[in-house]
């Protein structure tokens, strides 16, 4: 090769790796990281991306030369040189490879080893994930439940995460970590969130038609804001009274695929409560013992426009006989003066 | 008698390939083609329906017409059979085990006189291979239009025109036909036409098994977008169908899991008949190590079939005891283990990613060095790197599981055997820039596909590089992210080299030239619309935007509305294609038998080739990329063999 086309080959490649970098460098790529481990997932990212615009320009320069210089015209009958290897090239390009993944590897390695290292008090929090709805239980707080996630700023976190029905994953994409529900097991995820705010939740294992709507919010607090929400619920929920039926219509996840009064967020998955006065004429039921039987027995009657087999049928279980009688009377006393 | 033994043998195989006698009348009924499927495959849907209620009688299982179980059974398992038994591919095997005499060439004649022939069960491996691609092309047509609904609902935040269960099977019908109904068998048909002819073969080595491997994908086919006629609505589980999901969702699903059974038999089939085809039927001279690098990545991908394969079989039969027989593999409460179906599931389907590439990694090879008229660079490292692909591929699958909740300890190994990939696989594309490199480059449109195909596929090793490392994994894991990165690979790797292989092997399988021109127009308009369309998934992706969701955040809006428009232009660019490749095979000119010059033996025939490939076996004497070499031959075929014999000096490597 003339020291010429070098220069063309290396000014090809210099330029196609600073198209690939302005690309990396000025698209947030990224989402603002919000815990530690997100922080540490973003730097083995961008030494991974680093390598791979190298890489990207290497071999983009080589094709971009190759096309303009050595292309012929269709009548040129002539073959290339008989070149049918060359074995330190060949051991060159398997070596330098093995080197670079076996970098990323190690790296890899020690980034994940760190992100799950719990440190020495993490804080528990319960997840459980069912069609189409995340709860969250705080054993640390007299099992307090709630449907936002909320966790105290610079706190090492292990959420413990249940299924109740299919496979869900938990994602909130500026904390990084990621890690799915199982049904019959508890898999646990880590996080240490180092700076206040509120960060979407989503469902990331296709779970069935409500999947694009299993979202909630995490919200992290300062600790001693943290502290003082954890006391003040705890109280409320352990009271019950008027609001017992509403804490538990709102800790079970229920507006997540139903609508409850009006239009503050509209929830289609199920049938609008709002109109359960009307749907128990369907199967002429007093309104009492219509919500109790759906709740208990959802496919018992299935309103028209909606598939059987989406309501989960667990909350016959999971809820106590009080805890039913509650929400029963919450949704009779809410629906029966504005109702249809 | 004055005729000579060659002319006499010609003879005999004009009479052969006449076709069966014409059929008239009622005789129809008992002849093999499609009025006898019309009638055998009710008849098979009624014993299998009858099997299921004598069973539940015999059980007293309430009640004892059951749908889902008649439907499964009957209409998904029977009447398949059926529909085969009728189009007459087991006439051949059903008279010799009863001991009736068999006629060799009673409905399979070899070689195609009309369109009529395509849609009968023939024995030709080219009549084979053309099926194939047509029916390939169709369900890639099928699943591109699935794949642009999918782009209409997810034009603007919010719900357009689907509800979600419609939307989740939109995408999880489109996965599927473009996996198992239009990547994997489409190589397959190329490799049916091109592996006999490169091997010097006359055909393959079980003809018959052949065309039943063939006709079951129509069934799989049509099994996949009948389920949109399901109550309840498609399969919208995803193709991966993970349970317990899978064993809960409406009827649709059986759809899928049966589909996939009829598309994997005939997947083991055919991979089967190329292991024995390639192990036994190479012309003299053949070596492994002067095999064309088509044929050595069918090989490997061959061995990936017949060993992976059962496994998705397997899954997809747990899923459906687990729906109809009340087994539990995959209900916690009754002692199933979830993970278990996602472990035999990728156990397969990881390889199966190796399925959809290797053969378009042999592909790359032929177009790059027959149109850089160079030898490949570094051959033998190209094999051994197919074979380490191969090897590597088994070891990789819970890659997929890195976020599933799986044993922890399992995450380091997976990602070092994942990472470890790059290396063989990153051999390969240097080897093939080394081939290019000082070339004498013709950029015909087989070549600009080829090309095309090393960068788009460099894009999506990368990404899958990145996806390799554990802690990026977790990040990116069912986001947009991975979606781009499966679309590099599949679209721009695998969808790439088919387009290369269908532009390079038309003039041998038609006769006739493609028009170069809108070739170059398809290439360059898919190229196009297709980084427009994926590239910017990689952001979506990074930035928290999950896959398989029918509505997102309003801060992806318009991004998203970017995506789907180029969507529609990729979609559109497949005109073009089909337009250049109808035109061409009615009014295209004539192909001479060598249009490219190459030195492969299925360019040293007429095009098309003649009914038997070789009218005398060829005797191979070199390597297959001999470009440059003064003087080289791969093969001496017919008359050259006289002057080779009288002293001619062919070098051999």
């Amino acid at each position: 090769m003339r020291r010429g086309s070098i220069l063309q080959l290396v000014v090809i490649g210099v330029i196609a790796g600073a198209i690939a970098g302005a690309v990396a460098y000025f698209v947030p790529w990224l989402p603002k990281p919000a815990t530690l481990e997100a922080e540490r997932i973003d730097w083995v990212f961008w030494f991974v991306t680093i390598i791979c615009i190298v890489i990207f320009a290497l071999v983009s320069a080589v094709i971009v030369y190759s096309v303009i210089k050595f292309r012929v015209p269709p009548d040129d009958d002539t073959d290339g040189p008989p070149i049918h290897g060359h074995t330190g090239l060949e051991i060159l390009w398997t070596a330098v490879p093995a080197l670079l993944v076996t970098a990323i590897g190690v790296f890899s390695a020690i980034v994940l080893a760190k992100n799950d290292n719990l440190g020495k008090h993490p804080l528990h929090i319960d997840v459980i994930a069912q069609q189409f709805a995340w709860s969250f239980k705080y054993p640390e707080s007299n099992g307090l439940a709630s449907t936002e996630l909320r966790l105290p700023v610079h706190r090492s976190v292990q959420l413990r995460i249940r299924a109740l029905d299919v496979l869900h994953s938990f994602w909130v994409p500026q904390f990084g970590q990621k890690q799915d529900a199982v049904p019959g097991q508890v898999t646990t995820l880590h996080i240490t969130p180092t700076r206040v705010g509120r960060f979407p939740i989503k469902c990331t294992e296709l779970c069935g038609l409500g999947h694009a709507f299993m979202r909630a919010t995490a919200i992290v607090m300062p600790a001693a804001e943290y502290d003082a929400w954890a006391s003040k619920q705890g109280q409320a929920q352990s009271t019950g009274g008027a609001d017992a039926g509403k804490a538990i219509f709102d800790s079970n996840g229920c507006a997540a695929c139903h609508t409850l009064k009006g239009p503050e967020r509209p929830a289609k998955v199920g049938p609008d409560l709002d109109r359960l006065p009307a749907f128990a004429k369907g199967p002429g039921q007093t309104l009492d013992a219509f919500i109790r039987e759906s709740i208990v027995k959802p496919d018992a009657y299935v309103e028209k426009g909606y598939p059987p087999n989406v309501m989960p049928k667990t909350f016959g279980s999971s809820l106590s006989s009080k805890q039913l009688d509650a929400l029963v009377k919450y949704l009779v006393a809410s629906t029966r003066g504005g109702g249809a | 008698m004055s005729e000579t033994a060659v002319g006499h043998q010609q003879e005999l195989r004009h009479d052969a390939h006449g076709g069966p006698p014409p059929v008239r009348g009622w005789r129809h009924l008992i002849a093999p083609g499609f009025v006898r499927a019309l009638w055998m495959a009710p008849l098979f849907f009624g014993i299998g329906a009858g099997i299921v209620v004598l069973a539940r009688l015999w059980g007293g299982w309430h009640p004892y017409w059951n749908w889902w179980i008649v439907i499964t059974v009957g209409a998904l398992t029977a009447a398949p059979i059926g529909f085969l038994a009728g189009i007459g591919n087991f006439d051949y095997w059903v008279r010799y085990a009863i001991g009736s005499p068999t006629r060799p060439e009673d409905h399979s004649g070899h070689g195609a006189y009309s369109w009529r022939d395509y849609f009968r069960v023939n024995t030709d491996h080219k009549v084979i291979g053309m099926q194939y691609l047509v029916t390939t092309i169709f369900f890639l047509l099928a699943g591109g239009m699935l794949a642009m609904l999918v782009r209409a609902e997810l034009a603007k935040p919010g719900m357009q025109f689907f509800d979600n269960q419609t939307y989740n099977g939109l995408f999880s019908v489109h996965a599927s036909l473009m996996i198992f109904l239009f990547v994997i068998p489409a190589f397959a048909g190329l490799a049916n036409f091109a592996v006999p002819l490169m091997l010097g073969a006359p055909d393959m080595a079980f003809p018959r098994l052949n065309a039943l491997s063939f006709w079951l994908l129509p069934i799989a086919g049509t099994m996949m977008l009948a389920s949109f006629l399901c109550p309840g609505g498609p399969f919208a589980n995803g193709w991966t169908n993970y349970a317990p999901l899978s064993t809960h969702q409406p009827l649709g699903t059986v759809f899928f899991s049966m589909a996939v059974q009829w598309a994997g038999a005939s997947s083991i089939m055919t991979a089967l008949n190329f292991l024995v085809t390639i192990i036994t039927m190479r012309a003299p001279g053949l070596t492994f190590w002067r095999l064309p690098l088509l044929v050595w990545a069918n090989f490997t991908t061959s061995l990936l079939v017949v060993i992976a394969t059962p496994f998705i079989a397997g899954s997809q039969f747990f899923v459906m005891f687990d729906r109809i027989m009340h087994t539990h593999f995959f209900d916690p409460s009754q002692g199933g283990y979830v993970l278990g179906y996602q472990h035999i599931f990728w156990f397969y389907s990881h390889p199966a990613v190796y399925i959809m590439m290797l053969p378009g990694f042999g592909i790359a090879s032929e177009v790059i060095s027959v149109f850089s008229r160079k030898p490949i660079f570094g051959y033998r490292l190209m094999a051994v790197s197919l074979m380490a692909i191969l090897v590597l591929g088994f070891s990789v699958w819970a890659h997929h599981m890195f976020v599933s909740g799986m044993a922890p300890w399992l995450r380091v190994p997976m990602m070092i055997t994942t990472l470890l990939i790059a290396v063989p696989t990153g051999v390969k594309v240097f080897s093939w820039l080394a081939t290019i490199w000082e070339g004498k480059l013709h950029l015909r449109t087989p070549m600009l596909w080829a090309l095309g195909f090393v960068s788009m596929f460099l894009i999506g090793g990368l990404s899958g590089v990145m996806l390799g490392a554990v802690p990026i994994d977790i990040h990116v894991s069912d986001t947009y992210f991975i979606v781009a990165h499966i679309h590099y690979v599949l679209f721009g790797g695998s969808l790439f080299t088919i387009f290369a292989g269908i532009y390079y092997w038309f003039p041998k399988m038609t006769g006739r030239m493609y028009n170069e021109k809108l070739g170059k127009l398809h290439f360059w308009l898919t190229f196009v619309g297709f980084n427009a369309t994926f590239f910017p998934m990689h952001w979506l992706g990074t930035d928290g935007m999950a896959r398989r969701y029918s509505d997102y955040e309003p801060k992806y809006a318009a991004l998203n509305m970017f995506i789907s428009i180029a969507s529609f232009g990729l979609g559109a660019s497949t005109i073009v294609f089909l337009y250049n490749m109808i035109t061409s095979l009615r009014s295209g000119p004539p192909a001479p038998g060598n249009p490219w010059r190459a030195l492969t033996l299925e360019w040293q025939v007429t095009s098309p080739p003649p009914i038997f490939n070789f009218d005398e076996i060829p005797q191979v004497v070199g390597g297959p990329y001999e470009y440059g070499v003064p003087g080289a031959r791969h093969a001496v075929l017919n008359g050259d063999r006289a002057a080779v014999a009288e002293g001619e000096e062919v070098r051999v490597h």
